[in-house]
């Protein structure tokens, strides 16, 4: 995911010009010049220059160089498409723990996370089925955290 | 008197005593993860924290940050992989340290000198927290304005990384800070209609979201670590008596400017530890023998990042301010707990900040015997398998970040906050200014505005006053520092080859 700064200055850019933009528009308090208007305005512009900046190139000579990776070190299982998994994951325990529950959501999304990080499954589906039973007896049973029951309900 | 015996008396109840030694030993594995940072250990921690009492749960938190902190030079000296950005600094020279044959010293001086740093920091707290407190009372919206200004600017003058993508980092930060309705007018800001959205965002799935969930992105698409051969250690402490000797005078300048920077706001353990590092350099008899694997650096950059620690939290408990995003989250603890920063703290709360403080020396001495177990330990610990540690840890933040409120919307944030913080990590925007931004967002607009409606609009006032006028200098100078580290640089450079 790494792009010029070019793009990431426009995107800035573009991201304070919204913010002074729709923060203008918000309601003020009537009797009162300062209103809820004021902070997000200044933000909004200081990121259109600090946006600018950044794609004209300036402050780059601060910038420590990348460590070069070691080639040989293998590379791993998925390349640069594995890093949408993790949030992927997340999105899915959002969505699926209330129906699905916490044992069985918790058991996917770590056997999941486990493979796509090369592990084989003689390790990784011990780990997914110990790694959520202990966060719930931690979770659920000692700090009191109401974690969905779903399909499977803990047996304690 | 008093006050002080009944703080010891807090710290040695039960609980608190095993949220102590619990903690120390999650803070000591979790840091020397690769990967796994002081901030991300404590911010997984804070759900735990809901459930205890107030001095048990900042127990954990400072005892956690403290062992984390150490904890980060064991892989650095051993595999050249920081455990934390605190460490950072003097990893290159660490494990030069470990290949000459000498790892025990490398660690030995790790262990030792931060153990004293923490300590001398602490010490520093006792004295400066109560004194400043005297001061603070007179404090107006300012005053705290720009002390809250003068925290973020100090959050942007991180090493190695442009100042205006810092800027720009902490910017962003602060428009996120605006969005909900927590703000002067109570006007609902940037809520697209989600109704989630109107309490604002909340720092921990933030935190989470930026410090741990791209880590797990990161793991994804980079190989794995050098697995860390198996050896024995010899003594670990046998020659750290006559480093304290040898290096005394830059163990006290390593303390005292890790102190300083500690007290700032904004600027926290791994900026102390890349300043004393230079300066040992720089200050040094033998320069050239740096980055060989020469103990001088390590002595004044590991006492400086343990004591800023300790610093740290003298404008936390007293403006609720924080010195680094550890203290952040712990600013976080100390409101739900009831302990909210400010100086009276110090007068009605006393027997609490002693608490605090015994905390704070007892964590920094276990660490000497609990540091020499993890050290020996690590062989085994860090042969752990990433792709075990990291779906757990994937877990530990959904649950983590779920238990602050019971709401399933913290988890969708923690994911967004993953993407954000890995896509700027890759393209050279601070994370951690970011982080603060969030986190004194609604403190910084409260002081402005009211600020400005005292003052009919005009920015003279925050001028006036003789505390303000010093705090805005500092601000401003804050600003301007890297413009003039830039003109130096080109000066220098301009002379150099004439």
């Amino acid at each position: 995911m790494q792009v010029t700064d070019r793009i990431t200055g426009g995107v800035l850019v573009a991201l304070g010009a919204a913010a002074a933009w729709f923060g203008s528009r918000l309601p003020a308090v009537p009797g009162q010049d300062i209103g809820p208007a004021a902070f997000p305005m200044l933000i909004g512009f200081g990121l259109i220059c600090c946006g600018a900046l950044i794609a004209l190139g300036v402050g780059q000579s601060f910038e420590a160089p990348e460590p070069a990776e070691p080639s040989s070190a293998p590379k791993p299982r998925l390349g640069a498409v594995g890093v949408i998994i993790p949030p992927a994951l997340l999105l899915f325990y959002a969505y699926a723990s209330e129906t699905l529950g916490f044992l069985l959501t918790a058991f996917i999304m770590v056997l999941v996370a486990g493979l796509a990080l090369g592990s084989r499954l003689s390790i990784a589906i011990p780990v997914a089925i110990g790694g959520p039973i202990l966060v719930h007896l931690a979770f659920a049973k000692l700090l009191r955290v109401p974690l969905p029951q779903g399909l499977i309900p803990a047996p304690w | 008197m008093e006050p002080f015996l009944e703080g010891l008396r807090l710290v040695l109840a039960t609980d608190v005593l095993i949220a102590i030694l619990a903690s120390a030993v999650y803070g000591l594995v979790v840091g020397s993860l690769p990967g796994l940072s002081a901030t991300m250990a404590t911010a997984l921690l804070v759900p735990v924290t809901f459930w205890l009492s107030p001095i048990a749960a900042i127990a954990t938190i400072i005892t956690a940050s403290a062992m984390a902190i150490f904890s980060g030079d064991i892989p650095g000296a051993l595999l050249r992989i920081p455990g934390t950005p605190a460490s950072a600094a003097y990893t290159d020279e660490a494990y030069a340290l470990t290949r000459k044959g000498q790892a025990e010293l490398a660690l030995g001086a790790g262990l030792w000198f931060s153990a004293i740093g923490g300590i001398v920091g602490t010490i520093s707290l006792m004295l400066l927290a109560p004194a400043l407190a005297e001061i603070a009372l007179s404090f107006s919206t300012y005053e705290y304005f720009w002390l809250a200004l003068l925290g973020l600017m100090c959050a942007t003058l991180v090493a190695r990384s442009s100042p205006i993508k810092a800027i720009a980092s902490m910017l962003l930060g602060l428009l996120i800070a605006c969005i909900g309705m927590e703000n002067p007018a109570g006007t609902p800001r940037f809520t697209f209609g989600i109704p989630d959205l109107l309490g604002g965002i909340e720092p921990i799935p933030a935190l989470v979201g930026v410090f741990a969930v791209s880590e797990v992105m990161r793991a994804m698409a980079e190989a794995e670590p050098p697995k860390l051969p198996r050896r024995r250690f010899g003594s670990i402490l046998a020659n750290q008596w006559f480093l304290t000797k040898k290096y005394q005078f830059q163990m006290w300048r390593g303390n005292f400017v890790g102190i300083i920077i500690g007290v700032l706001p904004g600027a926290g353990a791994d900026m102390a530890a890349w300043v004393s590092y230079a300066m040992a350099k720089k200050f040094s008899k033998e320069p050239e023998k740096f980055g060989t694997g020469h103990p001088e650096g390590l002595v004044e950059a590991g006492a400086s990042n343990n004591a800023s620690l300790a610093s740290g939290w003298v404008p936390s408990l007293l403006f609720g301010i924080p010195g680094d995003t550890i203290t952040a989250i712990a600013i976080g603890v100390l409101y739900m707990k009831g302990l909210n920063p400010g100086p009276t703290l110090f007068t009605e709360r006393a027997s609490s900040m002693y608490a605090l403080y015994i905390i704070f020396i007892l964590a920094n001495i276990i660490m000497i015997p609990l540091g020499i177990m993890m050290i020996r330990a690590a062989s085994t610990v860090l042969r752990a398998p990433r792709s075990a540690v990291m779906p757990v840890i994937l877990l530990l933040c959904a649950v983590g970040s779920f238990a602050t409120g019971n709401n399933l919307f913290a988890v969708l944030l923690v994911a967004l906050f993953g993407v954000l913080g890995f896509v700027m990590e890759k393209n050279g925007y601070p994370v951690a200014a970011l982080v603060l931004g969030i986190v004194m967002g609604s403190m910084l607009e409260q002081n402005f505005v009211t600020s400005l409606i005292k003052s009919d609009g005009d920015v003279l006032p925050f001028f006036e006053r003789p505390v303000s006028s010093f705090l805005a200098a500092l601000t401003f100078s804050a600003l301007l520092w890297p413009l003039l580290a830039w003109i130096w640089m080109r000066l220098s450079r301009r002379r150099s080859p004439a």
